[in-house]
């Protein structure tokens, strides 16, 4: 069912930040990512507990890099977005955009 | 002369308390990325300011760990919890009546053996309440490989259900609250709080062991 599944909101926005972020994707600075452009404060925990999600239906790929003094000797994970988890993103633009059509979201509407 | 930049020492019980919910592989991935984000704040803002950034983000990671953890495999988590739960109804109060039973049997003969007697009920019994609510713990965190303190918390909670309720029942069922009644119920809430403490040792210690024992498998 992961396969034709839609993207949650959350998801949907880490998925974007990791495809925006290309090889350089790992949790600060797809928190970084996401802070810059939705104004959203998010927390790391929030951030892998969404990409293991993520990992697990089969949407990214992670890899360990190597470990670094700024980091205190600890590795980073790295993320990339597999073909499916673009297919995903895909379909959720696909079914956003058939439900906002014909629709005036910028029109005055109280 | 140059400026000296602060440096950030990472506070140790945050990072430990984030070790203790993640897999080893995880944690070491999360603890670089605040490590490397604090780090940054501390030379902006000082060590103050990165100390307490590190902190909120460390419970804010935990809390969202443990919500993941759950969700990741909630029926095993659950008939591990619920296995736990039943085992530690059944068998919390084995001990107690065990010590009781030789007490019974066996008279005092001698003033030495009445101070035995005496520490017995007044050590006995509390570190019989702690022990047996390890050997469940250590079971429910074994059974539960990875989420030892997820399991464990998660059994406090849920064993805590019953016996609020029980102790918001008899404190309202007892209108005269004498001394016998305020007695008892200071015994029920030491007795509730020693085998809490031994649930979640046991998970922090079985979820310890485990993270040793793959540091060594992964050096070696």
């Amino acid at each position: 069912m992961a396969g034709r599944g839609y993207l949650g909101e959350f998801e949907h926005i880490v998925l974007l930040a990791v495809l925006r972020l290309d090889d350089q994707a790992y949790g600060v600075t797809v928190r970084g990512e996401i802070e810059a452009r939705t104004k959203r404060e998010v927390s790391i925990g929030a951030i892998y507990a969404t990409l293991d999600r993520l990992e697990a239906k089969g949407y990214v790929q992670s890899r360990a890099g190597d470990p670094t003094p700024e980091r205190g000797g600890r590795s980073k994970r790295f993320f990339r977005v597999t073909a499916q988890g673009v297919s995903a993103v895909n379909r959720t633009h696909g079914a956003l955009r058939s439900l906002t059509e014909g629709l005036n979201l910028l029109g005055s509407r109280s | 002369m140059r400026p000296t930049i602060p440096s950030l020492r990472p506070p140790p019980l945050a990072a430990w308390l984030v070790e203790l919910f993640a897999s080893a592989d995880k944690a070491e991935s999360i603890l670089g990325d605040l490590h490397e984000e604090s780090s940054d704040i501390c030379s902006k803002s000082g060590v103050v300011a990165a100390r307490r950034w590190y902190w909120r983000q460390s419970v804010k990671t935990i809390f969202h760990l443990f919500g993941a953890a759950f969700c990741s495999a909630p029926w095993s988590l659950s008939t591990i919890v619920l296995m736990g739960f039943f085992t530690h109804w059944f068998t919390a109060t084995v001990p107690e009546r065990v010590i009781i039973a030789i007490l019974r049997a066996q008279r005092p003969y001698s003033n030495l053996h009445y101070e035995f007697y005496v520490r017995l009920i007044n050590y006995g019994i509390p570190t019989a309440y702690v022990v047996t609510s390890m050997l469940v713990g250590c079971v429910v965190a074994v059974l539960a490989k990875g989420r030892e303190v997820v399991a464990t918390l998660t059994l406090i909670v849920v064993r805590s259900v019953p016996f609020l309720w029980l102790l918001v029942f008899a404190y309202e069922q007892n209108a005269d609250r004498g001394p016998i009644f305020v007695g008892a119920f200071h015994f029920f809430v030491f007795r509730y709080t020693l085998e809490m403490i031994g649930i979640l040792l046991a998970g922090v210690l079985v979820r310890i062991l485990r993270s040793v024992s793959s540091r060594h498998a992964t050096i070696s």
